[in-house]
């Protein structure tokens, strides 16, 4: 241990570079893994938190809301399939609302029935009872979106009041908000004033009792080949969008987080390849090679508890404010999943280091050379 | 410099280590301009390559096309204000593509663009049912003369022809006459439907000062925000490339600690022989230049093999999947970066080389 933390001190730059690489390393991967989460939490949380157990998509609509439109015979089609206990009207726009003084693109989702499409559980507030009222993502209550807020649809200056919020109901990575069909199309009456409800863009539908979400998805999609019925969670799931950004971090992340160990484990392995010498002497000395391997571990262990430790504390930082559009979250599940798993990494990274050390023969110090190189 | 080549080529075991970190560095940051590459390509090529000096969009608006309402008189009146030499209708809408011999669920997303004011190679006019598309189509088999379904009601349009650099927001365009565009909404996106003689922007060229004409426009209209075709490109919503940018930032300076770890490892191996180097006459300029070509010759190789590495990924994925797209452009100037990273990771060892006493580094050493 002594041994161990006095070679970190006479070889600051070294160890201070190593150091400063597994922080980096570890900062970008928290980071890029948070801007993932966020990403789907705001891009679909909307669809995956809603009441309705299936939503029904037009194909066309590539399992987004506000491209969909189902028509009046897929309605009927999908109310005549055995196994639908009941369905309801679901829509989506986005429309330009002043928040805090602040116009922003936002979208809209309005239900006919508000547990087949409304918001899921309120952190704050209540559903809308009268027009005029909606419920907003608690995620945007930065940007005005609180309870008793009034923000105006622009450029009408139709006024809409916040009578509740819900986590995590975000559409698009824009402020959402869900209300009422009738209030749905006062908004969408700001745009076109001859504009009705009589096509939606997505039916919520419930399953009859002995019917499982599957079963009913399955026959949905088979009573029309134009019928993309899906679960709450593989709606969200399955979205195009949503496939694409995973893809992409997958990818990333796995090879930040290969680079990670494999720096820790050069770096230890070049370092007891130079020292050889010393530990040959040591080991003679009567230096049990558990103690050089602990010394080791030690070693391995403050690099990273400081890299990680300063990846962490820079990541709180960055995740009080935004990113771009982004709200980062600090979720201590994530950071914790991916801290252990650099730790196990880091330390099995040492491994061939390990072997090298336990194959020294003290007896080498005799020869006057070490082992040889 | 002879004694760096020899020793890259003697002993390239010693070297292995901080080789394949720079590969893998090499890697992530060729995925990661990939990445922004894919997510900017086409973004905003619709609105760069309009021939018009400006575009009108409403106020509230955003500059953003989807969002924007412009009213028939509001039209009207940006028409007669002084300076306007003519205007266009500028729409459109996200729908979904069927392309021939595709299964019924196989689509790809498509925005059909209405235009009046031709621009980037389009025709004055089109013939009803027809379309001039974006040539990224060409790469789904899309040629002269396939009819492309688009929308819920699979309103078919026949293919006329190709234009280059016209996308948005990273989805191919198929082009239209305005009041085909009408039609089409009507049929596949009722609840989009515009008031009658509405319009989503309007394109405005100019005969004086286009600042001078869009500052008019708005004095008129009161509801508008007109702007340069390239300040409405600028506004096109970035989808990523931005934070990506910043990723990429980060891992050169990664690349550039790992290159300087372990630089300043394999410098402190050879203290001794730079020590007898300097004591026969060896100049520190001569050492320091040897640990460059070690590190210039190592981020190549890695370099290298990150890019073959980075083709065949581009080349292995299916289309439609993860926007990735890796031009000669960004592959040079991320091996330049990877490049850059390792001097100045290497340059870290300039500082050891100078401290090397000639006397006590033999001295150690024998």
């Amino acid at each position: 241990m002594f041994l161990a933390l006095r070679e970190i001190r006479r070889s600051k730059v070294r160890f201070g570079l190593l150091i400063a690489a597994v922080a980096l390393l570890s900062f970008l991967i928290l980071f890029q893994s948070a801007i993932q989460s966020s990403l789907i939490r705001q891009f679909v949380g909307g669809v995956r938190n809603q009441t309705a157990p299936v939503l029904v998509f037009n194909v066309d609509g590539r399992r987004f809301p506000q491209s969909s439109t189902i028509d009046p015979s897929i309605v009927a089609k999908v109310a005549a399939t055995t196994g639908v206990a009941t369905t309801a009207r679901i829509y989506q726009g986005t429309f330009p609302i002043e928040a805090d003084r602040t116009t922003a693109a936002t979208t809209v989702l309005g239900y006919s029935d508000a547990d087949l499409g409304g918001p899921g559980v309120l952190v704050d507030g209540r559903l809308p009872r009268a027009r005029g009222e909606v419920v907003a993502n608690a995620g945007n209550a930065e940007d005005g979106f609180t309870v008793g807020a009034t923000v105006t649809v622009q450029p009408s200056g139709l006024e809409l009041r916040v009578v509740g919020v819900a986590d995590d109901i975000g559409i698009n990575v824009i402020p959402t908000i869900f209300t009422t069909a009738d209030t749905y199309l006062t908004v969408l009456q700001t745009r076109n004033p001859a504009a009705t409800l009589d096509v939606p863009n997505a039916l919520g539908v419930s399953p009859t009792k002995g019917t499982t979400v599957s079963e009913l998805t399955t026959r949905l999609d088979r009573a029309d080949d134009t019928i993309d019925a899906l679960s709450r969670s593989d709606a969200a799931d399955l979205n195009p969008g949503i496939e694409s950004i995973k893809q992409s971090f997958t990818v990333i992340l796995v090879l930040f987080g290969l680079v990670v160990p494999l720096v820790c484990g050069l770096f230890f392995l070049i370092l007891t390849f130079q020292k050889v010498n010393s530990l040959v002497l040591l080991r003679a000395l009567g230096a049990p090679a558990r103690r050089l391997v602990e010394a080791l571990m030690v070693q391995v262990g403050f690099v990273l508890v400081v890299g990680l430790g300063i990846a962490v504390g820079g990541f709180a930082l960055l995740a009080r404010g935004k990113t771009g559009s982004l709200r980062l979250s600090f979720d201590v599940a994530n950071v914790g999943f991916w801290v252990a798993l650099l730790v196990v990494l880091g330390f099995a990274s040492a491994a061939a280091s390990i072997r090298r050390v336990l194959a020294i023969d003290p007896n080498q110090a005799t020869g006057g050379g070490g082992i040889g190189r | 410099m002879k004694l760096a080549w020899k020793e890259l080529q003697r002993q390239p075991a010693r070297f292995a280590s901080a080789a394949a970190i720079l590969f893998l560095l090499g890697a992530l940051l060729l995925l990661l301009s990939g990445l922004v590459e894919g997510l900017q390509a086409n973004t905003d090529s619709l609105l760069r390559s309009q021939r018009a000096d400006l575009v009108v969009f409403s106020k509230t608006a955003q500059k953003s096309i989807p969002q924007s309402l412009i009213p028939a008189d509001v039209a009207t009146k940006i028409a007669g204000v002084t300076g306007v030499r003519s205007t266009g209708d500028l729409g459109l809408i996200q729908l979904g593509g069927r392309l021939p011999e595709a299964g019924p669920r196989e689509l790809i997303n498509v925005v059909v663009v209405g235009y009046d004011q031709p621009f980037a190679g389009l025709p004055d006019t089109i013939d009803p049912g027809t379309t001039w598309v974006d040539s990224t189509l060409r790469a789904r088999g899309v040629r002269v003369g396939t009819v492309v379904r688009v929308g819920a009601a699979q309103t078919p349009l026949r293919v006329q022809g190709f234009l280059d650099d016209v996308g948005f927001q990273t989805q191919p365009t198929l082009f239209v006459p305005t009041d085909v565009l009408d039609e089409i909404v009507a049929a596949n996106k009722p609840d989009a439907v515009l008031p009658p003689g509405a319009t989503q922007a309007v394109v405005v060229d100019t005969s004086s000062s286009p600042k001078t004409v869009a500052l008019a426009i708005d004095r008129a209209t009161g509801s508008t925000v007109t702007v340069t075709r390239d300040a409405a490109a600028d506004a096109v919503p970035d989808t990523g490339g931005g934070v990506l940018q910043q990723i990429i930032g980060l891992t050169v300076l990664i690349a550039a600690a790992v290159v300087a770890l372990f630089f300043a490892l394999l410098t402190g191996e050879r203290v001794g022989l730079y020590g007898v180097l300097k004591a026969i006459g060896a100049r520190n300029r001569a050492i320091f230049a040897a640990v460059m070509t070690q590190a210039v010759v190592l981020s190549l190789i890695a370099g290298i093999a990150a890019a073959i590495v980075a083709v065949a990924f581009e080349a292995a994925l299916p289309a439609d999947s993860i926007p990735f797209v890796l031009t000669p452009a960004r592959l040079a100037t991320s091996l330049a970066l990877l490049l850059l990273a390792s001097v100045i990771g290497a340059s870290f060892s300039l500082r050891r080389v100078l401290r090397i006493d000639p006397a006590s580094a033999i001295g150690t050493s024998t």
